[in-house]
């Protein structure tokens, strides 16, 4: 359902090129759950980017649901971003000034939905935050505020969930934890396509596709080895 | 939970910052709602004092001064004339005086119209201290200062009292009753004035023939306050006719010195506007700046918001919403601010003591703080506007 055909993106002219995709494609169907590896600088996160439409690609087209969404206008992106998609990254990017609670219901409030603010108790719930709701981040563990980012990611009940290294800055046993609540919205049909270092995240994925330069260099089926 | 609350909150948190740009358009505002203010007073004063002297003219001998050269040496110059008016030609004003005024307004029946005032100033000591005493008519004299009121004691009544303005009293520690002494003529203080705000204050009134015979000056008058009766009367031509028909006197109609001070205090309005305005201005750059400033450190949070779904009209929005409230703190504040300026500089300014806050320019004064700060941040706002998503969490 989610496509990416040939896509390559190159940063600055001259001398200062750097291509940072060549090339690359990708098939995200319903309830998949990828993982991306590979070292830093190999084009991770902007293939995520161009994933999700926070950027463009320089050449070739993504795909969701059967429409081009790479040539889409700011306006078309953000009726994306309204509930076809969501985001979680590795540094949170909870807003400061708002707690939680208010955190979580962000997404509804630019919807301008005022009347579902119950859902966003239900999704801190979810994640197993109810008593936290009225704290704001900085109260919050790294564990906590990556909880807080995935139910505000949940609100919009997105088909497609895009996770930038979430569990890159936490420890071992709150990363596991935080890897379990994903695998369970992947259980609920949820697809997932989450870039990592760790190859113990990654191996949870059904398919691992390694990058090296901004091509992909390696794609490590795990469905089998999982089951056997 | 609201939109704008989003926008609170963060100014909440950044409430230095925000501070700054508030700082920016409550300087601005303050110096408008100041000045206008102050002009206000200044010209709620000039009507008032239009109001007491507006059909008046005051007539004084005509004193000129001459250039005194020898050669090309300049030795001064010599005051020519009278000190003093005779009374004599105190008719000839009343003739000339009732006939423009019944000509104008067409009054055909014989009498006085024009209430005339004669007045001898003599400063003598009393008590050990110098003060200024005035001889007067009482009651022509009354007609023309009709805000006088008694203190302390009843209004002249016979030649051997006095009426003493209130700093003098005090001064001089002199009540209704005391005897005081002027050059061997003795008077007995028949009230004491309440305080007007101006130099009768310090003075200190008799009648007019008593102080003409204390001090010699018998027939003699050092000024005429004329009221003219109407506002509409010709007090310009009357003052002409009195200057071109009787020799040795000036006459000047207050309405003439009143005009030349109004326009005075028109140009300095217009001169300290343009300064409200140039105030404005800078104010509108400083909140521009902070604006800036604070797209720049908001990168992040705009791309975050942007990630969740925010559109950018959206964010366009919450900008133009802290730059309402930095107009509305601004605006409050600005003209709290502007009307204890006032308070402050009216009395230095225009000498103008009664300043009253002037609740109309506190919608004057919001509309412009949110006016100058909605300005300053359009151009910031559309630059976060275009913040790409991608590249605001790259400063990481």
């Amino acid at each position: 359902m989610l496509e990416v055909r040939k896509i390559s993106k190159v940063y600055g002219e001259g001398e200062a090129r750097v291509v940072a995709l060549d090339n690359v494609s990708l098939r995200i169907a319903d309830g998949d759950f990828k993982a991306i590896m590979g070292p830093s600088g190999s084009g991770k996160s902007t293939l995520l980017n161009i994933i999700g439409g926070l950027d463009t690609p320089s050449d070739g087209e993504v795909v969701l649901g059967g429409k081009r969404i790479d040539n889409l206008d700011e306006n078309g992106l953000v009726e994306i971003r309204r509930g076809e998609i969501a985001y979680i990254f590795q540094q949170y990017h909870l807003l400061p000034s708002l707690t939680a609670f208010e955190n979580v219901i962000l997404p509804l409030l630019f919807r301008g939905i005022e009347g579902k603010f119950g859902e966003a108790r239900r999704m801190l719930a979810r994640v197993g935050l109810e008593k936290r709701a009225e704290h704001k981040p900085s109260q919050l563990s790294g564990g906590e505020q990556q909880r807080v980012a995935i139910a505000r990611a949940l609100i919009d009940d997105p088909k497609v969930l895009l996770a930038d290294e979430p569990t890159g800055n936490m420890d071992q046993k709150t990363g596991g934890e935080i890897l379990d609540l994903f695998k369970q919205l992947n259980k609920e049909g949820r697809a997932i396509v989450m870039v990592t270092h760790n190859p113990e995240i990654a191996k949870h994925a059904r398919e691992i596709i390694v990058l090296c330069d901004g091509r992909i260099a390696d794609r490590l089926n795990n469905r089998k080895e999982n089951k056997v | 939970m609201k939109f704008y609350r989003v926008v609170l909150k963060d100014v909440w948190r950044r409430k230095r910052r925000v501070l700054f740009a508030v700082i920016g358009v409550l300087i601005g505002t303050m110096t408008v709602v100041g000045i206008f203010t102050i002009t206000r007073a200044g010209e709620a004063r000039m009507l008032e004092q239009m109001e007491k002297y507006g059909p008046n003219l005051t007539v004084m001998p005509a004193i000129s001064n001459v250039d005194m050269q020898l050669g090309d040496l300049s030795l001064g110059t010599l005051s020519v004339g009278e000190n003093y008016i005779p009374e004599e030609k105190l008719l000839q004003i009343r003739e000339i005086a009732d006939s423009e005024i019944k000509e104008i307004m067409g009054i055909e029946e014989e009498g006085d119209i024009a209430t005339l005032a004669p007045k001898l100033y003599v400063n003598t000591r009393i008590k050990d201290t110098s003060v200024m005493v005035v001889g007067i008519d009482p009651l022509p004299e009354l007609n023309i200062k009709t805000w006088w009121r008694i203190g302390g004691g009843e209004y002249l009544n016979s030649n051997s009292q006095a009426l003493v303005g209130a700093v003098a009293a005090e001064l001089l520690e002199l009540k209704e009753g005391d005897p005081i002494d002027l050059n061997g003529e003795k008077v007995t203080i028949a009230g004491v004035l309440e305080e007007t705000g101006s130099d009768e204050d310090y003075q200190i009134f008799v009648p007019l023939p008593t102080l003409q015979q204390a001090f010699d000056k018998e027939g003699l008058v050092s000024s005429v306050d004329i009221r003219a009766l109407c506002n509409a009367c010709p007090v310009v031509m009357i003052a002409d006719d009195i200057n071109n028909l009787i020799p040795g006197v000036r006459a000047i109609a207050v309405q003439q010195i009143a005009s030349a001070e109004m326009e005075m205090m028109s140009r300095i309005n217009r001169f300290m506007l343009a300064l409200a305005g140039i105030t404005l201005a800078v104010g509108l750059f400083g909140v521009g700046n902070t604006m800036m400033r604070s797209v720049n450190e908001r990168t992040k949070d705009i791309g975050i918001m942007r990630a969740v779904g925010a559109s950018q009209p959206q964010i366009m929005k919450l900008f133009i919403y802290e730059a309402i409230v930095i107009g509305v703190i601004g605006g409050i504040f600005g003209y709290l601010a502007g009307t204890l300026l006032a308070y402050g500089l009216g009395p230095v300014v225009f000498g103008v003591s009664a300043i009253n806050p002037i609740p109309q320019y506190f919608p004057l004064a919001l509309g412009l703080a949110i006016g100058v700060a909605v300005v300053a941040t359009i151009y910031p706002a559309f630059r976060a506007t275009r913040v790409k998503v991608a590249y605001s969490f790259r400063s990481l």
